[in-house]
């Protein structure tokens, strides 16, 4: 619990006066990742931005053009600088896309909860990924394949559209190196395409579970979360010990513009990571 | 006991005496042939014939907009400077009891975590005077959500009138004594009849207890009945903007790349755009389910997570609507 604690910690920004107000940050390196993905390495100029946990996430934005939520994609512990991957979607994002070496972004955060990597040791970890979802769970991986000792079995199920979606390919031989084992498919098969064709459920039921020592982690788009969570219960792994990191449109990322709200529940403060069983009292979430 | 009186006459000494101390004053005048509360500066802008102006005040607390911050961005690099808020001293005066009782929900969300100065450093300058309430209409409906015009609570003071137009004035917080005692000149002692309040009869077959107990369960949650209760609203939002306790906002920024500011503006949960994602998913993709949100955060959400009023039966909403879809309707449904 000493993880939430510190999350708490952090947002209480009391050296800051004004929530709404940005720290800048520099772009030290922009990488094309596929046609619709970035990888930005940025460096904010207040360090302390840089005290983060997996899962949560910042209000990235460009003076002029506003901001947008993006989750956190580099490990834990960073000293100089971190990383966010946007995809080119909206009027903020399409801006941030024209952005080179040395441009200034605007940054508030991080907000929200993380992942609780306490819990996780000791646990066998199911990452279920579905598009974009495996940006904010690289953040995660990263911290879990940091300290592999800690954890049980690690697998990965990762469900993209196309083989030409597919994001950090570059990285998986070290992840496997590492020890995760990694399940990939894909919706859509180009003719060289030789792994599993299909919805991410489709590969779940190939993966051995023991549900008492099983924490179960999905990360998608919305429609994706009620079959894996079903596909989950087959597996008999509880609503307890899976956790989901939700999206919704948000602006203030301090808990009051009540855009992000799913009923009582402000997904900037009290999520994006949510426990499953925390869900069942808010039947607006999935 | 001798009351403290502020005589009729008096009003535009208070006002000149607030001004004359750097304040603002505002209250209900007429503006368009409609009371609206707004900034005035001598006692013949007041209306004196009215039940509840138009707008909310919550507007001098909580601006309909206001620039947060401001950039520059040049050769040199981006120059990023945050707004101060150093609001001024400001008077509400001809409140009524119910829209009092409103600022404590605006409080909770604007410090439940973080704390938001733009509104707290404005509601901790503004002091709230209580006109009660001597007439009502239809709309009303305080007593049916637990208040009623006797209701000092969000009053810093709290004014009765006499049949002879004045006031029987009674600081109700420290707050309302420092301002009487402020504007000492201006009140006098004396003994005088209040009129009798308008106090609204309570709608029967409207219990809160029983909204909140059906509200609270997530297999009512998808009750079609919500589809056909609100089918004929339009979306408009203008109940969000004239109602006391909704505070939704947007953060935007506006001017060029170059030179701009950041605001924050009034936002509607009644909008489709409010929660639509840049992806085309709109997690309330219908109007029946922003208006359920709306009604929920009133009636559930805020009462559970803040244990202040979600709504303070001030009837604006009713007033302002133009397809009529009145919410003593749906809570009366609601509570069977």
């Amino acid at each position: 619990m000493n993880l939430y604690e510190n999350i708490i910690k952090n947002n209480n920004h009391t050296e800051t006066p004004s929530p709404y107000v940005p720290v800048m940050g520099t772009v030290e390196r922009v990488t094309r990742v596929t046609e619709h993905e970035r990888l930005f390495v940025i460096a904010p100029s207040n360090k302390e931005l840089l005290n983060y946990c997996p899962g949560q996430f910042y209000m990235v934005g460009l003076p002029g053009y506003g901001e947008a939520p993006i989750s956190i994609t580099s490990g834990p512990g960073q000293e100089k600088e971190f990383e966010f991957c946007i995809r080119a979607v909206g009027n903020v994002t399409n801006a941030l896309h024209r952005l080179r070496k040395g441009d200034t972004v605007f940054i508030r955060g991080p907000f929200g909860t993380g992942f609780n990597l306490e819990e996780m040791k000791g646990k066998d970890i199911l990452f279920v990924a579905g598009g974009i979802g495996i940006v904010p769970m690289r953040s995660l991986i990263k911290a879990v394949l940091n300290d592999t000792k800690s954890y049980g079995r690690l697998s990965l199920i990762y469900g993209s559209r196309n083989p030409d979606d597919i994001l950090y390919k570059e990285e998986f031989e070290e992840w496997k190196a590492k020890g995760l084992d990694m399940r990939l498919t894909v919706d859509k098969p180009h003719p060289t395409w030789k792994g599993n064709v299909g919805v991410v459920t489709t590969l779940i039921p190939k993966i051995e579970v023991d549900p008492a020592r099983t924490i179960g982690v999905i990360i998608g788009p919305p429609v994706m979360y009620k079959f894996v969570i079903l596909s989950f219960r087959d597996k008999k792994i509880t609503d307890d010990k899976i956790f989901v990191s939700l999206e919704r449109r948000m602006k203030c990322g301090v808990g009051k513009c009540g855009h992000c709200q799913i009923n009582s529940s402000y997904v900037c403060q009290e999520g994006p990571v949510y426990r499953l069983k925390d869900l069942h009292s808010l039947p607006e979430a999935i | 006991m001798a009351d403290k009186l502020l005589k009729k006459e008096n009003l535009g000494k208070l006002i000149e005496s607030v001004l004359g101390k750097g304040g603002r004053f505002i209250a209900p005048s007429t503006d368009a042939r409609q009371v609206v509360f707004k900034a005035v500066a001598k006692a013949e802008d007041l209306a004196s014939d009215y039940i509840l102006a138009r707008n909310s005040y919550k507007e001098f607390l909580f601006p309909q907009t206001e620039v947060v911050a401001e950039f520059t961005v040049g050769k040199d690099g981006v120059d990023l400077r945050g707004t101060d808020v150093n609001p001024k001293d400001t008077v509400i005066f001809g409140s009524r009891p119910c829209e009092a009782a409103s600022l404590s929900a605006l409080r909770a969300v604007f410090t439940w975590d973080f704390i938001d100065e733009f509104y707290t450093k404005r509601e901790d300058k503004t002091v709230v005077l209580t006109v009660a309430c001597t007439k009502g209409d239809e709309a009303c409906f305080c007593t049916t959500v637990g208040l009623s015009p006797e209701t000092k609570d969000g009053s810093d003071v709290y004014l009765k009138e006499t049949e002879s137009g004045d006031y029987i004035i009674e600081a109700v917080t420290d707050k309302g004594k420092a301002f009487v005692e402020k504007h000492a000149a201006v009140f006098e002692d004396g003994s005088a009849t209040a009129k009798p309040l308008f106090i609204p009869a309570k709608i029967e077959g409207i219990d809160l207890d029983k909204i909140k107990e059906r509200l609270a369960k997530t297999e009512n949650y998808a009750d079609p009945v919500w589809g056909e209760l609100t089918k004929k609203c339009i979306g408009c939002g203008a109940c969000t903007f004239v109602c006391p306790t909704c505070h939704c906002f947007d953060i935007t920024d506006e001017g060029t790349a170059f030179e701009g500011e950041r605001r924050k503006n009034w936002d509607s949960c009644q909008y489709e755009n409010f929660t639509l994602h840049a992806s085309g998913h709109n997690p309330r993709d219908f109007q029946h389910k922003r208006w359920r949100n709306r009604f929920m955060c009133k009636f559930n959400y805020y009462p559970n997570k803040f244990s202040s009023k979600g709504c303070v039966g001030c009837g604006r909403c009713i007033r302002v609507c133009p397809v009529r879809l009145d919410i003593t309707e749906v809570m009366e449904a609601m509570s069977k």
